[in-house]
């Protein structure tokens, strides 16, 4: 269980040495002394491209460790997580979506979130195909995920990063490729999948953000 | 998933080297077991890790300047030269021939007419002798008769030699125990009559030898005292035929009798070849080692992006390894069983010819113990390889 999440003067390793030029100066998450998300409020984090969303995505989820400053769980930095630990959080505590989504192009749709739900045993498999109904995927189960358009393949790691429990939910770009009406689709499901397990969503968007409805803005 | 991106010829090629290394290292061990398992048995051809060495007697016996040390006899072993010999590396028991210090004489009732003899007697500590018959003590005062055990070369010199020229009648080893035979032992003025019976025939001593026992009573009654120096040695060697032992023999100008040094040039010859067949087999082995291990990398390399994307899911190192663990331990335990059989089937085949020369071959349960220790030596290296290899995708 996470319940907060504590930036303290973080800041990509890129950056380091340009503290005082833009992007970095005029940003509210980096090289900031107090950063917090705490449970169960939403935020989304806006920026242009290159100001290193995926970067700051990555580090909280533990696959990268290319950062200065701290990042903690509950008052506990991080860094010396073991690899168990993490695997068990990305388990447990912590969901997901990779702005290139990561699915295995070879497998089936069914078979890719199936890779995530045997982890978790989280849901059944009719659960599953509605999940995939709601998102109007279900009668691409059986397609190689490689096949999809890539608007169908982000609802799909969409799927997937919510075949587990979470307190925090990372999304990075959700929506990038869908159309207004895949966002509210998405965003009433991320929503509602949130809310159901008490639940903070981190968003990150450089333009279209997922429609939610209540958040705090937060600029990168 | 991870399925898809398994080469099975690199697998193949890899069962294939190891089979064939293992094949060859576990095939020499079996045959070397199965061939000095002849040796094990007795009076065979390559037993031979015991010599007896004396020193050469010379042709006028005066000449002979040196060996002879400080006032023994030229043919004798002096105190200081059985030490030395004794902490030869090579060296891993020596016993002594006691001789006995009094006159023997032998006399054998045979059909009404006795035959009679001068004879000579000597004693070696018992774990020399290559045989164990039955009754082979003696205490002082007994009634018992003393055993004696003789060279088997004396009774073909006697059945075929000697009775067959005189007309006499050969004797069996049976029908030899059952005579009669009366020793008489005098000497320091005493002068007795003891029953003995031949029990044993030894092929490697060429004496006529009584228990140390019974050499130890006799020489304090009929000795004369004089505390003689041994002229033979017995060396029992840490390897059969070790040439270092040879070496120093003929350096020292000792001789060692019989042929027994020639068997022990087969048994070390043998051990030889069988260490260069091991060897080759190892090298092949390890070879087959390196090219799982290569073959693992590439395949770790290739799906890297893939375990790590596993990882981003909540895949533990553990569960990715895994896969690949299960994967070599079941080739390996593939190889090792063909392996296994492959070295029943060519044992059996040879197992005939060597049946010939007396051996009933070696078990194979401990060539399989070590084949079974190889492969595991090899797993450990393998499952050690993938799991730091999947630990470092963790980062990608």
């Amino acid at each position: 269980m996470i319940d907060k999440i504590t930036l303290r003067r973080l800041l990509p390793q890129v950056f380091r040495g340009s503290e005082a030029e833009p992007p970095v100066c005029g940003s509210e998450v980096w090289v900031r002394d107090d950063v917090t998300f705490a449970r169960p409020t939403s935020y989304i984090i806006e920026a242009e491209s290159g100001t290193g969303k995926s970067s700051l995505c990555s580090f909280i989820y533990g696959a990268r460790t290319d950062y200065d400053g701290e990042i903690l769980f509950d008052g506990t930095p991080v860094r010396g997580y073991s690899i168990e630990r993490w695997c068990e959080l990305r388990r447990e505590a912590l969901a997901y979506l990779p702005q290139e989504m990561r699915l295995f192009a070879e497998l089936s749709v069914m078979d890719n979130i199936m890779v995530k739900n045997r982890l978790t045993s989280y849901r059944t498999e009719c659960e599953i195909l509605d999940l995939l109904d709601r998102l109007e995927l279900r009668h691409k189960a059986d397609v190689p995920a490689g096949r999809l358009s890539v608007g169908q393949q982000q609802r799909v790691a969409i799927i997937r990063a919510l075949c587990q429990p979470f307190d925090f939910l990372l999304v990075d770009e959700p929506v990038s490729h869908l159309d207004a009406r895949n966002n509210s689709a998405v965003a009433a499901l991320i929503t509602e999948e949130a809310a159901r397990r008490n639940a903070s969503i981190i968003a990150t968007s450089v333009g279209n953000k997922l429609s939610l409805n209540e958040y705090n803005l937060l600029k990168l | 998933m991870l399925r898809r991106n398994i080469s099975a010829g690199q697998i193949a090629g890899y069962a294939v080297a190891n089979l064939v290394g293992l094949l060859i290292v576990l095939t020499a061990i079996q045959f070397y077991r199965d061939v000095t398992s002849v040796s094990e048995a007795k009076d065979s051809f390559i037993s031979s890790d015991y010599i007896i060495i004396s020193k050469r007697v010379t042709g006028l016996g005066l000449g002979d300047m040196f060996g002879g040390g400080g006032g023994g006899d030229a043919t004798t072993f002096t105190q200081a030269e059985r030490a030395d010999i004794a902490s030869q590396p090579w060296a891993a028991e020596t016993g002594e021939f006691t001789a006995a210090d009094f006159n023997v004489s032998a006399r054998v009732d045979m059909a009404g007419s006795s035959l009679s003899t001068a004879l000579f007697l000597e004693s070696i500590p018992d774990e020399f002798f290559d045989i164990s018959p039955a009754g082979w003590d003696y205490s002082p005062g007994s009634s018992k008769p003393v055993p004696v055990i003789i060279s088997k070369d004396y009774l073909t010199l006697y059945n075929f030699g000697f009775a067959a020229s005189r007309g006499m009648p050969q004797i069996s080893e049976e029908l030899i125990g059952l005579l009669p035979l009366r020793l008489n032992l005098s000497g320091n003025g005493h002068q007795q009559w003891v029953d003995a019976r031949i029990v044993g025939f030894s092929s490697r001593l060429n004496t006529i030898a009584v228990p140390a026992d019974f050499m130890a009573w006799a020489n304090s009654t009929f000795g004369e005292g004089s505390d003689a120096d041994p002229s033979r040695l017995i060396i029992r060697l840490r390897q059969a035929g070790d040439p270092a032992a040879t070496a120093y023999m003929e350096e020292h100008g000792y001789e060692i009798a019989g042929d027994k040094a020639s068997g022990g040039k087969a048994a070390y010859f043998l051990s030889v070849v069988t260490s260069v067949v091991v060897a080759i087999g190892v090298i092949i082995s390890v070879l087959a080692f390196f090219i799982l291990l290569l073959s693992i990398y590439l395949l770790l390399q290739k799906n890297r992006a893939k375990i790590h994307d596993l990882m981003l899911l909540g895949y533990t190192p553990a569960r990715v390894a895994g896969y690949y663990r299960s994967i070599v331990l079941w080739v390996n335990v593939g190889v090792l069983v063909l392996a296994v059989g492959g070295v029943a089937a060519a044992s059996a085949m040879w197992h005939e010819r060597i049946a010939a020369l007396g051996a009933e071959g070696a078990s194979i349960i401990p060539t399989i113990l070590i084949g079974a220790a190889i492969i595991l030596v090899i797993t450990l290296g393998n499952v050690i390889a993938i799991n730091r290899n999947v630990r470092g995708a963790f980062r990608g």
